[in-house]
């Protein structure tokens, strides 16, 4: 099962500025106001995206420097991708089933004749 | 800066591949995904029952399925239909919820079904949030944003 901070971290990327802040960040650190700039948005509407940022971990503030710039952590976007082992099982075994299944279906259609 | 080691990680899990060839025609394979008394059948490892679903097979459709695992846990999955190409394409949003119902990580589905006569080729690639965004930057037109988090991740992986 997923652990909680997965939700944090998803919950953060479910919107779309907060998306484009983290590609932006990409490229290297930013302060609030050069992040500001390009989304015609309000100082403290920015700060709050990035709050919700800062709380799922995906970006980290310098404390002491005045203007705080941001830049991005990428630990919680690697543990996002690890689940996907967890698929991997779940297709296996599924198609393994779809592999019996399909041949039940086409022994059945022989005696029937095709009705697909 | 603390990215070194993970991005090497996250550009290796960053898509699941699998590939099977089914020994039956493309049509057939292909309803399997499409048509709920077919897919019952197959869908979840052994010892999984589905206890209820929806699908709606259209572009935009909803669909969602609710599982009894073998240990009585019940687990819901639940996604959106991007593209439906009869009998070739099909391609959908997957997340799975944790037991309490919060949602797990959005990630984009897409399977391809190849026509070899009397068998099919099947192509499953299963990506992260990142082929969910990309999917997404398609239309919103930031898609140069996300390449260029990307190249960061994996420059800064090297």
């Amino acid at each position: 099962m997923l652990p909680d901070h997965l939700s944090t971290t998803y919950a953060a990327l479910a919107d779309p500025t907060r998306r484009a802040i983290l590609a932006r960040l990409a490229a290297g650190e930013a302060t609030v106001s050069e992040l500001a700039e390009p989304f015609a948005m309000s100082l403290p509407a920015v700060s709050k995206h990035l709050k919700v940022l800062e709380r799922a971990g995906l970006i980290a503030r310098r404390r002491k420097a005045q203007w705080r710039p941001c830049r991005i952590e990428a630990r919680p976007l690697k543990d996002a991708t690890q689940w996907l082992e967890h698929y991997r099982r779940f297709w296996d075994d599924s198609f393994d089933r779809l592999d019996g299944y399909l041949a039940e279906l086409q022994s059945g259609e022989q005696k029937d004749g095709d009705n697909n | 800066m603390a990215i070194t080691t993970d991005a090497a990680a996250l550009s290796a899990d960053r898509e699941l591949v699998i590939t099977r060839i089914f020994d039956a025609p493309c049509r057939l394979v292909f309803k399997m995904w499409t048509e709920p008394e077919h897919l019952v059948r197959w869908w979840g490892p052994s010892g999984f029952t589905t206890i209820s679903g929806r699908m709606d097979v259209r572009t935009g459709g909803v669909w969602s399925r609710s599982m009894r695992a073998p240990d009585g846990r019940v687990i819901r999955k639940h996604g959106v239909y991007r593209e439906i190409v009869m009998p070739e394409r099909l391609v959908f949003t997957y997340v799975t919820d944790d037991p309490v119902g919060n949602p797990g990580p959005e990630t984009l589905v897409t399977v391809t079904f190849t026509d070899l006569g009397r068998k099919t080729r099947l192509t499953l690639h299963q990506g992260g949030f990142e082929s969910v965004l990309a999917g997404e930057a398609h239309h919103a037109g930031w898609t140069s944003c996300l390449e260029r988090l990307a190249e960061h991740l994996s420059a800064n992986a090297a």
